[in-house]
């Protein structure tokens, strides 16, 4: 009962600043650029052959990777910023066993990030086949595959939010939490599987991909341990540096 | 009844010590000023009763139990820490949304405080456009959503116009007298002698006295004498805090003043006056915790004069 009342305190928290609603517009111009690409954009040799198949349509709505990048932005900055406004004394005064603060504080960041990136995905698919009646083609993805892409980015923006609120929580200041997401996500995961190849299959991209149905580089449920883990890992650490560190 | 509690508390970071072996005791039923000057250790003092920080040494409780036991906080201790723990971006009456959310106030109570602070005309406002004495009204709306019968306040005076620094003192008079406990710090001496039953005070981390401010206030003795040197020489000796008046006379804190009387005929100086002296909380305060060459002495003064007026 008390980590639901202090869940509710979080979704509140959240929804109560412009955050979110900025993220969901950045939501509404991705899937508005989706939309143009469909209509507006060719190939090198001038025909449409990128949206011909239902793989290619597919591969162009797969929208998990990037939603785990927004919301772990989305998460690093809903936390960090708790730290950077003193608003994590509240929060720690009504719950000072704080790991249950802090759980509910990722849930809360968990639900919001995972409904961000699925009505991502919605809007980029509604912006695609709203887009493709202006072309030759028909939309050729089956309701099935469909599901699938909307789980695995709802999924993706879960994830990416928990990593983020845990970096959020571990670095406590916007700026960095925000350089070290973009670092965690950009840059090392490309870096990595250029120094051993084997990473390769093992970042994000990689394995949202194979959640997403679009590549088959390890098997479906070692992907989704694997990007579990990806999460897990400074969620974790981020609830016992809180645990240990005094509020001052 | 909850009673505060410090048992010999002591935080560090790293080599500073911050709060030093400090044991004392807040009653309920009265308002209890916490004082000090800057850097004194009140906040991280009160930060370790609330369990934001860990003490190295000793603990803190409420009513027996450490914060982080009781069953429900929220609705037990009332708390004003910072003046700015406010997201700029939400409304007031959103802050205290969340605040009633999270610990199972009933919202009703958020319309009730935000008309007990005078905060309903801007309460739909971003808290980024409140003054400081705005923020200071929110933040004890929010220390009162619960309706606790534990105040513990830090500052909650500062940016206050003068109305709302009279309705703050009736408020807490109010909880007090109602057998609620106040422990609020402040640097508005004036106002805490006003307010206050009881002090404590701190100075680089240690207890310096405590006690009921009135008794204390009668605490000292005007002395004139033609021996002043000596007789400051040896009441400083004996422990006594000694500084000289606005008028020459010697000013003498921690003896009583047939002490004084009697060391003085043993020393053979002559005294032209010895009465009783009450003196001004800001004068009291000064002599407390200003650094002087007395200041060795003087940390046995305030043990006596703790001694000579126990909590």
């Amino acid at each position: 009962m008390t980590t639901l009342r202090l869940i509710r305190g979080e979704i509140r928290k959240l929804g109560t600043t412009k955050l979110p609603w900025g993220f969901l517009m950045v939501l509404v111009v991705v899937a508005g650029l989706d939309a143009a690409v469909v209509a507006f954009a060719t190939d090198m040799d001038g025909s449409k052959a990128f949206i011909a198949t239902a793989e290619d349509q597919r591969s162009l709505m797969a929208f998990a990777s990037n939603a785990m990048i927004g919301t772990s932005l989305f998460g690093a900055i809903a936390v960090a910023r708790e730290y950077g406004h003193d608003t994590v004394v509240p929060m720690f005064l009504t719950s000072p066993k704080r790991y249950r603060a802090v759980l509910a504080q990722l849930s809360a960041v968990l639900l919001t990030g995972a409904t961000l990136a699925g009505a991502g995905q919605v809007l980029v698919i509604a912006g695609v086949a709203l887009a493709l009646p202006s072309t030759e083609f028909a939309f050729l993805v089956s309701t099935g595959d469909l599901v699938r892409l909307l789980a695995a980015t709802t999924f993706a923006g879960a994830i990416g939010a928990v990593l983020g609120a845990g970096l959020g929580s571990i670095i406590r200041n916007v700026g960095g939490a925000v350089t070290v997401a973009v670092l965690v996500l950009f840059v090392i995961p490309p870096l990595a599987a250029q120094l051993v190849a084997e990473a390769g299959s093992w970042i994000p991209p990689t394995l949202f991909a194979v959640i997403s149905g679009v590549d088959a580089a390890v098997s479906l449920g070692a992907a989704l341990v694997a990007i579990t883990a990806w999460a897990l890992v400074p969620a974790g650490l981020g609830l016992v540096a809180v645990q240990r560190r005094d509020v001052v | 009844m909850h009673t505060l509690e410090f048992e010999n508390v002591t935080k560090r970071y790293r080599h500073e010590v911050v709060v030093d072996d400090l044991t004392f005791t807040v009653l309920p039923g009265r308002v209890t000023g916490f004082l000090g000057p800057n850097g004194a250790g009140k906040s991280t003092a009160m930060k370790i009763l609330l369990d934001l920080v860990k003490p190295d040494h000793g603990h803190a409780t409420i009513g027996g139990k450490r914060y982080r036991d009781m069953a429900d906080p929220a609705r037990s201790v009332g708390v004003v820490l910072e003046p700015n723990a406010f997201h700029p971006g939400r409304s007031g009456r959103n802050h205290l949304r969340v605040l009633a959310d999270g610990a199972g106030i009933d919202p009703r109570r958020i319309s009730h405080m935000l008309d007990a602070v005078e905060l309903t005309h801007a309460a739909d406002r971003h808290v980024g456009g409140y003054s400081l004495g705005m923020r200071q009204r929110l933040g004890l709306a929010a220390a009162l959503l619960g309706d606790p019968p534990v105040l513990v306040l830090d500052e909650p005076g500062n940016g206050l116009d003068p109305q709302g620094v009279r309705w703050l003192r009736d408020l807490l008079r109010q909880r007090a007298a109602e057998g609620g406990t106040v422990l609020v710090s402040s640097h508005l001496l004036a106002e805490v002698e006003h307010l206050a039953d009881e002090v404590v005070v701190l100075n680089h981390g240690r207890l310096v006295v405590t006690g009921e401010l009135s008794a204390l206030r009668q605490a000292g003795t005007s002395v004139r004498t033609l021996g002043a040197d000596r007789l400051t020489m040896m009441l400083r000796a004996a422990g006594a805090l000694v500084h000289t008046g606005g008028e020459g006379e010697l000013v003498v804190r921690g003896l009583a003043i047939s002490e004084i009387g009697d060391r003085a005929l043993a020393a053979g100086i002559a005294l032209h006056e010895l009465t009783p002296q009450a003196g001004s909380l800001e004068d009291l305060f000064l002599d407390w915790t200003t650094d002087d060459s007395a200041a060795e002495s003087r940390g046995s003064v305030h043990e006596n004069e703790r001694t000579a007026v126990p909590v």
